[in-house]
């Protein structure tokens, strides 16, 4: 297996031939399916495969060369992310969709700030190349599905629809409120899936509500007996509690009824009839 | 320029302290009603249903129309209370179900998440009308009044006994 490597590593270096490189690419890629993610130690090797190659295919295209240095910087740290250019480039016939793998290089290596102005400006060429990646669709989503955990989306094929738009924008927003939500309810994880938190989330808001319950069970019991308009026990409550809201108590217990009466809310008794 | 009084925003009238005074003032008011020692457990149950709603109600008027589940909740009181005067409001029931015909259109979209979605649904009050985007927005929220809510039913709670 090294061997091979080897070889079709040597093989990109010299030429700008494209197709000879693609089918030994698919060949790789047919062998070593998942031999990036298991094999440590040829890993970074592989890693820079992929990277020579682009080079060779966009060494025409000079201003493509400066994602190149963004790419190599990235690929050491995003490994994972070097699968999905195999089960890509199965489908390269042409320059452009080469132009649209360099596309998943930049989203799937997304977290370099670098890449973000460049990725505007090929979501601009992504929508002008729009009957091409009709095929690509279903690699697009074989490769969302195991990919979901690391947050790669390779947008090729989907960019053109408003539809897939307005679903990508819709996704955006959930997952911003999810994360909102993850720092609100503890015991949220990000490792966890949107299912787990959602689960958190919903046991949280259970348990919340069966506090309410609960507590206006023991306020049954320790009201019974208790003057809420005294003035005293304002006082009382000015030196245990925190002093806002013990202030605010106290400036409800001095108001007495009389605030009461311009509330609005309880002006019938006739609410707390007969349940 | 006159700014009216009530324009200009008190800064101290936080949600809290609105939910405080809307509190204690029913509980005050539940006191004067019931017969402060009558012993017999329907009595008490009562009781404890009135403090549940006064609770609940105090919340949901504290933060007014600002948020959907709080509109929900405060037209939920308001039918209970024209129903048992014999009036039927059935005009939130249609609301719903041409509502929930694009919910189920969206659920198939979302596929694998309906469970939890729905189970979110049933606790957040007027969840059924949201799609997941507002809900969870809507959720965020109710837990913080829900945590306010606990929080000053503690202290209550924490002051009877200590003044006792």
């Amino acid at each position: 297996m090294a061997d091979f490597s080897e070889q079709s590593y040597r093989q990109p270096f010299p030429f700008l031939d494209i197709d000879p490189t693609m089918e030994s690419l698919t060949q790789f890629a047919e062998l070593n399916p998942q031999s990036f993610i298991l094999d440590n130690s040829a890993f970074n090797f592989q890693t820079f495969f992929p990277l020579s190659i682009n080079d060779s295919l966009f060494s025409n295209q000079a201003s493509q060369g400066e994602t190149m240095s963004g790419f190599i910087h990235n690929s050491n740290q995003s490994s994972v992310s070097a699968q999905p250019i195999f089960s890509a480039k199965t489908e390269v016939e042409e320059i452009s969709n080469k132009r649209k793998a360099l596309d998943i290089l930049e989203s799937s290596s997304g977290n370099s700030s670098s890449s973000s102005p460049q990725v505007s400006e090929t979501g601009i060429k992504r929508r002008n190349n729009s009957g091409r990646g009709k095929r690509a669709k279903s690699n697009e989503k074989e490769m969302e599905k195991p990919k979901e955990v690391v947050h790669v989306r390779a947008r090729r094929g989907q960019a053109t629809d408003s539809h897939s738009l307005a679903e990508r924008v819709r996704r955006g927003k959930i997952n911003e409120r999810l994360r909102c939500l993850q720092d609100i309810v503890p015991g949220c994880y990000k490792t966890m899936g949107m299912a787990l938190m959602l689960d958190e989330i919903i046991n949280y808001v259970q348990s919340l509500q069966n506090q309410v319950e609960f507590l206006s069970m023991k306020l049954t019991a320790a009201s019974t007996y208790y003057d809420f308009n005294s003035e005293s026990d304002a006082m009382e409550r000015m030196q245990r509690g925190k002093a806002e809201e013990a202030k605010e108590l106290e400036r409800l217990m001095r108001e007495g009824y009389v605030g009461i009466g311009g509330v609005a809310c309880f002006h019938s008794s006739s609410t707390y009839g007969p349940l | 320029m006159m700014n009216t009084p009530q324009q200009v925003k008190n800064p101290s009238t936080s949600l809290k302290s609105r939910f405080i005074t809307r509190f204690l003032g029913a509980l005050t008011k539940i006191n004067a009603e019931d017969p402060i020692s009558s012993p017999s457990p329907t009595r008490i149950f009562q009781r404890y249903r009135r403090i549940k709603v006064a609770s609940n109600k105090s919340m949901a008027y504290s933060v007014r129309s600002r948020r959907i589940w709080s509109r929900a909740m405060l037209s939920r009181f308001r039918s209970r209370r024209s129903a048992f005067s014999g009036r039927r409001s059935s005009v939130k029931t249609t609301n719903c179900t041409t509502i929930n015909v694009t919910i189920n259109e969206n659920k198939t979209a979302k596929g694998g998440l309906d469970m939890q979605t729905d189970e979110l649904r049933e606790l957040v009050p007027g969840g059924e009308a949201m799609d997941v985007c507002n809900l969870l927005d809507e959720t965020a929220h109710y837990i913080k009044c829900l945590t306010t809510q606990v929080q000053v039913m503690r202290k209550i709670v924490d002051f009877c006994h200590l003044s006792k």
